[in-house]
Formats: C-alpha cells, structure tokens, sequence
C-alpha cells in the first residue's frame, strides 16, 4: 500500500462514527416491522407417468416415419405427351421480304394523295375559268 | 457454509435476528461513509435505516455471487442519492460548515484530515470510489458494481481522483516550507 492509501485509510478510520443505543433499536424496531419479500413460488411440475417417455418416443419416430414417406411418395407415371416443336408452331416472319412488299402500301397511298392534288388543282382552274 | 451465508439464508427465510445479525458488522461503517454523503448526522442515520430496511425487504433478490457488502454498499448509495432529491445536487453544495457531519466527527486536531479536502476536490462519484477503494479496500470489479459504473470508469476515476489528491498533498507541502 503506498503512502496516498494508507493515508486515507488511516483518515477514513479516524472519523469517529457510533451507532447510538437509540438507532440501534429504531432499527432493530424498523426491522422487526418489515415483512421480507419472497421470490414468487412457482408450482411444482407434476410427475409423468412411467410410460410417458415411452410413449412420446415412439409418437416422434412415427410421425417421422410418415413425414418421410410423404416426402418421398411418388405417384405412377402418367403418359407423357410428345414434344411439341415450339419453333415449327410460331409462324415465322420473312424477314427477306422485297423492298417493293415493304413499301407497295404507302406508295399506293402517294398515288391517291396525288391523284386527289391533280383534281383539286383542275377544279381550282375550272372555277377561276382557266 | 460461512457464518455470513448462514445468516443470509436465515434472514431470507425471514428471520430479523439473523438479518440483524449480519449487517451489526456493516452498520457503522455504512454509517461513515454516509456522513460523507449526507447534508447532516441525523440525515446519515436516516439513510442507514432506510438502506437496511429495504436490504431485509429485498435480500430475496440478493445474488450470492456478489459480495454482501458490496450489494448494501450499492443500496446505501441509491438511498443517500434519492434522500437528496430529485435535483441530484452535489454534497458540497449541501454542506454547511457549521453543521458537517464528517467535520464534526473529526477531532479538532485533525483538521487534515484527507477525506475533508478530498470530499472538496472531487466530485460525488469519484469520492465514493475513492472511499470504497482506500476506506473499505474494496476491488475495482466491487467499486464498479457498487457505483454502477464500467471497470474502466472506475479505474480512470480512481486515478485522477489519486492525482488530484497528490496535487493537493504537494501544493500544500510546498506552501508550508515556504512559510516554514
């Protein structure tokens, strides 16, 4: 113990402390009138019958038993349908179409809107006297 | 079996003879350290009924893994805290010099006495430990468990507590060579 510690322990036991007569019955009074509070009391577990054990043992196994066979249950094996070609059923697209195929459709509609154009314009004459 | 752990076990079972017993031991030096804690002797004995009281009421929940001292040490330091108020003001704003308790139960001709300087150096927590450690000889694993504080905690307060104090002790040496 260095000098710092026993200094204050020999400090600390030279505050001149007494429990007087009177604390010492006011507390004894005190404790006499305090009722200790106990742990709460839970019930006892109620024994099991010798066979119990037994008898949840084999109740465990079967119920794996017929978990098991469940799992591995496999209906008979029903007629497989062949394959169907999925490529042969989707219609393809022809991709290598010519252009003319491509563009007939609009340029038809060139024509008619051209065609429409040239009346309009031979009606515009026909009204101004041209 | 201890004499201690019989006692415990009777006291449980809801015997205040043998709770009275077993804190007879404890009682002035819980006292002590609550003077250094309370505003006032009266206030002090209060606290160390208190403190008892609840100790009997709850030795139930005691865990004998822990010291016995170090449990009412636990209790006794919640009991003077909250017979202060809720305003957890510290003990040296309390303190009345006339009136001071640990003055009082120091002889006139101790008046250098450590505690009373270290009780206006350091602040509550770090007295306790401090008192815990050199007044009961406390371990560090009980101080932290009494404070409810970390070991850590203790240990660093412990140590600045200490320096404070030597800070102290060599200034004060100082001045008296210099007027000596």
């Amino acid at each position: 113990m260095d000098k710092l510690a026993r200094q204050l322990h020999d400090d600390a036991q030279r505050i001149d402390v007494s429990v007087s007569d009177e604390l010492d019955r006011r507390i004894e009074a005190s404790l006499r009138a305090v009722t200790p509070e106990f742990e709460e009391s839970y019930p006892a577990p109620v024994a099991r019958p010798p066979l119990f054990g037994w008898a949840s043992t084999i109740t465990g196994v079967a119920a794996a038993v017929a978990l098991i066979a469940i799992v591995n249950w496999r209906a008979p094996a029903e007629p497989v349908p062949p394959p169907v070609n999925i490529v042969a059923a989707i219609p393809s697209i022809e991709l290598k179409a010519e252009t003319a195929v491509l563009t007939g459709p609009l340029q038809q509609e060139l024509d008619r809107l051209q065609s429409d154009l040239k009346k309009a314009e031979e009606k515009v004459k026909q009204d101004i006297g041209l | 079996m201890s004499d201690e752990l019989k006692l415990i076990a009777a006291a449980k079972a809801g015997s205040a003879d043998a709770f009275a017993d077993l804190v007879r031991a404890y009682r002035v030096r819980l006292l002590r350290f609550l003077l250094t804690r309370s505003p006032s002797y009266a206030d002090a004995e209060d606290v160390l009924q208190d403190t008892l009281i609840a100790a009997f009421r709850y030795l139930h929940s005691y865990d004998p893994r822990w010291r016995f001292s170090t449990w009412l040490y636990r209790i006794a330091i919640r009991n003077a805290a909250k017979s202060r108020g809720p305003d957890l003001v510290e003990i040296g704003d309390l303190r009345d010099e006339e009136n001071d308790p640990l003055q009082q139960c120091i002889a006139d001709s101790e008046t250098d006495n450590l505690w009373l300087n270290a009780r206006q150096l350091l602040n509550d927590d770090v007295f306790a430990a401090m008192w815990l450690r050199y007044a009961e000889d406390m371990s560090i694993s009980d101080i932290s468990k009494s404070l409810d504080r970390s070991a850590s905690w203790t240990k660093v307060n412990l140590m600045r507590g200490r320096r404070v104090l030597e800070t102290h002790l060599n200034g004060a040496a100082q001045q008296s060579e210099a007027y000596g």
